[in-house]
């Protein structure tokens, strides 16, 4: 479904991405984990057009969407939440969710907002209210209902439960489970690496720019490396 | 003072200028509402102005398409200057507007077409229009009370006061648009905005060019009120009195520059009597503001304060105030 092949860009005139290559099959959930600086966050950027690639290809359902801006790429099917969610505060909770839309034209608009309330009660409890005022779980679940107002079939979540209370990391990992289940594909930049590896089939490794290791995730979940990098060892 | 007297010719020019200055606020306000600070709107004005004395002084076009054509010249300098300048945010890009003023300005002082700094005399004005078109209609003497040059001037207020209603028809429209949705977004988070589909550049450019055409209305509807331009009208000062309308109104609502604009045209007018000492009074009231009211006089809250029949809007407001949001 999506591929990048040897991909590289910049940050001014820093190197961020070394030429990474990776694949998403239609239907799974990819996680991309590493250490802070690896350059996680980049790839994610990259792809979804908020960074243009200095080289390398990435294609999408067979097409080449390298370069094209961050709306374009929207409007073909993938949805970033950005790190930190990135709601619009200032604006109702409804508000958000109608923004989710703006590449939309068709008539379901109001129906699918109906059943994103449906399946985030809190969403509807509070649709008036400004997003701003919204606790960071509910923030959270709010930036995943308005990326699938969109309806994306491929979903890049970069770091979906950063600053959030347990509870509602867990919530967070439920959801995406749940979505993955409906078809949409997935590919999860995180910290939180044991979560991302039980969550997701196949895994990357990043580490300052490249991808150092890949593999099955129930694999990856035992390798020594990863082990001694990332997950700790278990008493 | 009968209520004749209010009607003179002065009173009537100042209330003119307020039109003219609400619509220049709405230039600000237009881009500010992309998130964009841009202090062009003397230039673009000037642009307007120009445009306008030139066409009905050399090339005798008659008002009502010299209007429109200065609006036109200065939204088509908006896009020229919008592909370069656009690149840049925040406090870059209102330095290269105010840039782009200036440049603006140099060119007018010294272009044979312009007068360079003599200005250009002798523009037909929108008063003397009316009274040629009111006495083809056969009007000569008194109508209600009122003689032809005031009947003229009122009617200039009229038509100010038109076009700034159509012009802040507009922007409220479109402020509960898909686009006005979109520029609010941009505002807010430019890569949120981009993953939600919308094309950051063309909001952008949408918005920017709209404040431009805006100023060059402004300022086509000012050579044709005062009768003469002169490059030093459309200063440096006269970029920072417009980013001051909306700054003392309001920059969060449409209703806040034209409060700003409403304002700044009558106290200096007020201040008269106090001669060279009512530009310190001027600016120590300024001053005063910014302490005592940085957002500006009017801002969501009170606007909820005073519209009763919106109380459930009231609540969500509130509730939104009172979260402290700043974005």
């Amino acid at each position: 479904m999506l591929e990048l092949i040897d991909v590289e860009s910049y940050y001014g005139n820093i190197r961020v991405l070394k030429g990474i290559s990776l694949r998403v099959p239609a239907g799974a959930v990819v996680t991309l984990i590493g250490a802070n600086g690896a350059g996680k966050t980049a790839a994610l950027r990259a792809i979804a057009g908020a960074v243009k690639p200095r080289s390398g290809k990435i294609l999408f359902e067979g097409r080449d969407i390298t370069g094209l801006p961050l709306h374009a790429i929207t409007r073909m099917g993938i949805t970033m939440i950005p790190e930190g969610r990135a709601i619009f505060r200032r604006m109702s909770v409804e508000e958000n969710l109608e923004m989710g839309a703006y590449s939309r034209r068709d008539r379901e608009i109001a129906r699918d907002i109906a059943m994103i309330m449906e399946r985030f009660p809190i969403l509807k409890e509070r649709r008036a209210q400004p997003a701003g005022n919204l606790s960071g779980g509910e923030q959270q679940m709010l930036a995943i209902g308005r990326a699938l107002m969109a309806r994306p079939r491929l979903l890049l979540l970069d770091e979906p439960s950063m600053g959030l209370a347990p509870q509602a990391v867990a919530e967070v990992f439920h959801i995406i489970r749940e979505l993955n289940k409906q078809g949409v594909s997935i590919l999860l930049v995180e910290q939180n690496a044991r979560q991302a590896l039980k969550v997701s089939s196949f895994g990357y490794v990043m580490e300052t720019g490249r991808i150092a290791l890949s593999g099955e995730s129930a694999k990856l979940e035992r390798d020594s490396r990863v082990v001694a990098a990332y997950l700790g060892k278990r008493a | 003072m009968s209520g004749m007297d209010l009607l003179n010719v002065y009173h009537l020019q100042i209330i003119t200028f307020m039109a003219v200055n609400s619509i220049l606020a709405l230039s600000f306000y237009l881009p500010l509402s992309a998130g964009q600070l841009s202090l062009g709107c003397a230039g673009f004005m000037s642009i307007g102005a120009y445009t306008a004395a030139i066409l009905s002084l050399h090339y005798g076009l008659p008002v009502f398409t010299t209007i429109p054509a200065g609006a036109a010249a200065a939204a088509l300098a908006g896009v020229l200057l919008g592909f370069p300048a656009l690149r840049l945010t925040g406090v870059y890009l209102a330095i290269a507007t105010l840039g782009f003023g200036e440049v603006v300005r140099v060119l007018f002082l010294n272009l044979k077409i312009t007068n360079g700094a003599l200005g250009m005399p002798e523009i037909p004005n929108l008063n003397d229009y009316f009274s040629a078109l009111y006495r083809s209609w056969g009007l000569q003497g008194d109508l209600a009370g009122l003689d032809l040059p005031r009947l003229a001037a009122l009617t200039t207020v009229v038509f100010c006061y038109f076009v700034l209603a159509a012009c802040v028809a507009f922007v409220l429209r479109q402020e509960n648009s898909r686009t006005g949705r979109a520029m609010a977004a941009v505002k807010a988070d430019e890569v949120a905005s981009g993953v939600m589909g919308i094309g950051a550049t063309y909001i952008k450019m949408l918005a920017f060019v709209q404040g431009a055409f805006l100023a060059g209305l402004a300022g086509a509807i000012s050579a044709h009120v005062t009768n003469f331009i002169a490059p030093g009208d459309f200063n440096y000062h006269r970029a920072v009195n417009i980013l001051l309308f909306v700054v003392l109104g309001g920059s969060e609502l449409v209703w806040g520059g034209l409060l700003g604009a409403a304002v700044l045209s009558v106290l200096p007018e007020f201040l008269r009597f106090m001669q060279d000492f009512r530009w310190i009074i001027f600016g120590a009231l300024l001053a005063a503001m910014m302490v005592f009211r940085p957002q500006g006089l009017l801002d969501r809250q009170l606007l909820c304060r005073f519209s009763l029949r919106k109380k459930r809007a009231m609540d969500g407001m509130d509730a939104r105030a009172s979260s402290g949001e700043v974005d």
